[in-house]
């Protein structure tokens, strides 16, 4: 009797010590594949993949938003003219909560002098963001508390958020675009290389003219979990003793924006927040309406350009930013630079971005 | 809750769990537990319903068994026990056609969990209780599991009391081999239903968009249906039984590969095994032993020979089973051509099987050999028209594509029609899990127990397997964002 219960004893101990090891295998195999369909976008998961790869504390301005910034925001243009060590943590349609926790997870790596807050989340009107995109973009946070954070808040309820976090239920139907990139391990950021600071350059021109509105200062209250989590970055960045400048990039629909913008400067102010609002009308710095944006909204490379010299300037005047240029810890700034200007080689001459 | 949804895979997990850390002789009550919190997600009406039914059949049980010396009586409560039982499934089912026939608006009671399921396996016990073939319970509990046991209560199996019963009402100790064995059932079922039946599900409905077609494309996604319909209705049952047996409960199996069957009659005994089952047991036999058939049997004997005479009450008898068989499917015409058609050529096939015995005589046609593939296409191009008539909405339409078919075989623009179903690469990966699933139930029908041997076996090659079935599942299943998985379709039955 003994004997058979010894017996009995070993079999089950075999079966789960095998049954473990299968587990390890299972779950070693589908993290993997479930990393193989993740979309690596440039415009989603590249730029946080591609911050955890710099040096560290090398990133003196870190701008935070949407695809509006990354297309504007043009780091090349801070390094060549100022030296300014400028780094784009943007995603498309990024809204404040994501820009919440990605920014917490770029604070473990980089100590930034200045955090540059892209203000366009003001104008969504949505609580939670109705595509996916938005939701793919935080899978490249590796902290599981801000990764389950960001998931969390994107939608509305944990076994949502729990379905987003199992990766597959969300995700699986991405197979159709795997291509052998998705395959390498670490990812690839579209062959940007490493030294790219997540600039996106749009190679488009189209016609615009310059919004028409009148410069009041009526408000009108903007989502409340976008404020809620602007709110949250600003006694964020507050705790951590960096200053944060908000920026309302140039954008030829901005009649329909300025009433959230005014609203979203006031609940700045009440943390000391500063802003700059490049659609104001005083203020002129040779920005074409009629050939330097891409579309409605993001600027071209040709405006880009335009617009990150007088950034550059407004940003050495306002605040203390080293001229990193001849530091040999920036050296991946010089390296991003000069790729990029080797490929947009005619901009100014022509008046729009041709490709090398 | 479907089976399909994150929610059961938790539930099967705690369920295991739960059951093999409760003591042995408290098992039972954990799988009774669980199975009122699956009918209870169905909603309190389905609970309800479930336990007056399992009531009935446990008293009206006790009352068979204790009429045992007065056969009239017996025979008495029985009927009314079977009216109860099999009218309110009637009711519920055919509520619409009722109340169209009878221009009335009837009381609307909700569809019940498993209700087909349940209720012909309460009817199944009570005939064989009445026959003295079972046993009676007087625990309530024990019939309560018996009939609202969660796993076949989605799309079946209906169980005999005397197979199953005995399973559920003993606790069972953790073997190994079950879990796993049960593990790569489950896995399998749910390849064969996300990977292959969801996957083929544009193909059905390029079938019904109302334009005119090829005969080529129809006839083909006619075959895509029948595969899917196998996929889709083997592939949940697979689900259950794996499940079951990871709880040491093995439920009969409802599939045996059917399109490798030689003949209509073997794909009957091949395809949903118990419904078929529980028909020759309840009402075939029954029909065709009554005075009525011995006395058909003798007229017709007379009149068309011996022979012919003695299987023509089976034969009618088969005719109306299928019918029945058909309508219980759905209250539409199309249910009354599909049993028909089936009835038709098993009646037809039992009066001429002495036309092909003396004609295989005479051509000296082997049994086997190269003739198996030739019987096992003749069976599925048999099998095929009554295909026509479960899918469609009535049978004009089926009729319709059924004309079709032999209009025109055009194969231009072949590959365009194709991508406009669903494009190449879902084609492609289509192709590939079907030809896995050709490929294992190859396997099964030849390696005896094949599915217990790898459970056994090195894990070498299991683990390999187990680990791109499930990466497949969860890559190439049709579930989640971008998919509306599609419903069993037999859980509306």
């Amino acid at each position: 009797m003994a004997d058979e219960k010894g017996s009995r004893f070993r079999k089950l101990a075999a079966f789960w010590a095998r049954t473990a090891c299968f587990a390890v295998l299972l779950s070693a195999v589908l993290a993997y594949v479930g990393y193989v369909i993740i979309p690596k976008h440039d415009y989603g998961i590249c730029s946080m993949v591609n911050l955890y790869r710099q040096k560290k504390n090398t990133v003196d301005v870190l701008v935070v938003g949407t695809s509006i910034a990354y297309a504007g925001v043009n780091t090349s243009v801070l390094w060549r003219e100022q030296g300014i060590a400028a780094y784009d943590l943007c995603s498309a349609e990024q809204p404040f909560w994501v820009s919440y926790y990605t920014l917490r997870e770029a604070l473990k790596t980089q100590r930034p002098r200045l955090v540059l807050l892209d203000a366009k989340p003001a104008i969504y009107t949505r609580d939670y963001p109705t595509r996916g995109r938005v939701i793919l973009s935080t899978f490249s946070i590796l902290s599981p508390e801000n990764r389950w954070g960001a998931i969390r808040s994107c939608v509305e309820t944990d076994g949502e958020a729990l379905r987003y976090l199992l990766m597959y239920p969300r995700l699986h139907s991405e197979y159709t675009d795997v291509t052998w990139n998705n395959f390498r391990l670490p990812p690839d950021n579209g062959g940007r290389g490493d030294a790219w600071k997540g600039f996106i350059e749009v190679d488009e021109v189209e016609q615009h003219s310059r919004p028409s509105f009148v410069w009041n200062s009526v408000r009108r209250p903007i989502n409340q979990r976008e404020e809620e989590y602007a709110r949250r970055i600003f006694e964020l960045c507050r705790e951590e003793n960096i200053p944060v400048l908000l920026v309302c990039m140039p954008n030829p629909d901005y009649a329909n924006d300025h009433m959230y913008m005014n609203y979203l400067w006031s609940v700045a102010e009440e943390y000391g927040v500063t802003g700059i609002n490049y659609n104001e009308p005083s203020l002129r710095y040779g920005l074409r309406y009629s050939s330097d944006f891409a579309d409605w909204q993001h600027l071209n490379v040709k405006g880009s350009i335009t617009f990150s010299k007088r950034l550059g300037e407004d940003l050495k005047a306002m605040f203390d930013l080293p001229d990193r240029r001849d530091d040999a810890d920036y050296a991946s700034y010089e390296e991003s630079a000069a790729a990029w200007f080797d490929r947009y080689l005619t901009f100014e001459s022509i008046g729009e971005a041709v490709r090398e | 809750m479907s089976i399909l949804t994150l929610e059961f895979l938790g539930f099967a997990a705690a369920l295991v769990l739960v059951y093999y850390l409760a003591p042995l002789r408290a098992r039972p009550l954990v799988l009774l537990a669980a199975s009122g919190a699956f009918v209870a997600c169905a909603g309190w009406q389905s609970a309800a319903h479930l336990a007056a039914a399992a009531l009935l059949t446990w008293g009206g049980a006790l009352g068979l068994a204790a009429l045992r010396q007065r056969p009239r009586l017996r025979g008495c409560l029985l009927a009314v026990l079977l009216t109860l039982l099999l009218g309110t499934m009637a009711f519920i089912k055919y509520e619409d056609v009722l109340s169209s026939l009878l221009k009335a608006d009837l009381w609307r009671l909700a569809a019940p969990l498993g209700l087909s399921y349940f209720t012909f396996q309460s009817t199944g016990y009570l005939i064989d209780v009445s026959r003295g073939k079972a046993q009676t319970a007087k625990n309530p509990l024990r019939a309560l599991l018996f009939v609202g046991y969660f796993a076949q209560l989605p799309q079946g199996p209906i169980s005999a009391w005397k197979e199953l019963e005995p399973q559920l009402s003993t606790g069972h100790r953790l073997e190994p081999e079950n879990l796993v064995a049960g593990f790569q059932l489950m896995a399998w079922g749910y390849f064969k239903k996300l990977v292959i039946a969801d996957r083929l599900l544009p193909t059905t409905d390029a079938l019904l968009s109302g334009e005119a077609l090829p005969g080529w494309f129809v006839l083909g996604g006619v075959a895509l249906y029948a595969l899917r319909l196998y996929a889709d209705f083997s592939g949940g049952m697979d689900v259950v039984r794996g499940l079951s047996r990871m709880l040491g409960v093995t439920l009969p199996e409802n599939f045996r590969r059917p399109f490798f069957a030689r003949s209509v009659a073997e794909y009957w005994r091949r395809w949903h095994i118990t419904l078929g089952a529980w028909f020759r047991a309840y009402l075939l036999y029954p029909l065709s032993a009554s005075r009525a058939g011995v006395g058909l049997s003798r007229l017709a004997g007379r009149a068309i020979g011996k022979k012919a005479g003695r299987t023509l009450p089976s034969a009618l008898a088969t005719l109306l089973v299928f019918l029945l068989i058909g309508v219980w499917h759905m209250a539409s015409w199309n249910a009354v051509v599909y049993g028909g058609y089936f009835g038709l050529v098993m009646a037809a096939s039992m009066l001429l099987e002495p036309v092909w015995k003396t004609m295989q005589r005479t051509l000296r046609l082997p049994k086997k050999g190269w003739m198996t593939p030739l019987r096992i296409l003749r069976t599925i191009l048999l099998i095929l028209p009554a295909q026509y008539f479960a899918f469609t909405a009535g049978p004009e339409q089926g009729f319709s594509l059924l004309r079709q078919t032999f209009a025109g075989w055009n194969f231009t623009g072949f590959g365009e029609r194709l991508t406009a179903v669903m494009p190449a690469l879902e084609w492609i990966i289509a192709a590939a899990a079907a030809l896995v699933l050709l490929a294992v139930d190859l396997l099964c029908e030849h390696v005896k127990d094949f599915g217990g041997r790898l459970a056994r076996g090195t894990v070498l090659i299991r683990w390999p397997l187990l680990i791109l079935l499930i990466a497949a599942v969860l890559v190439f299943g049709c579930y989640g964002t971008g998919y509306d998985a599609s419903a069993f379709l037999y859980t509306q039955f």
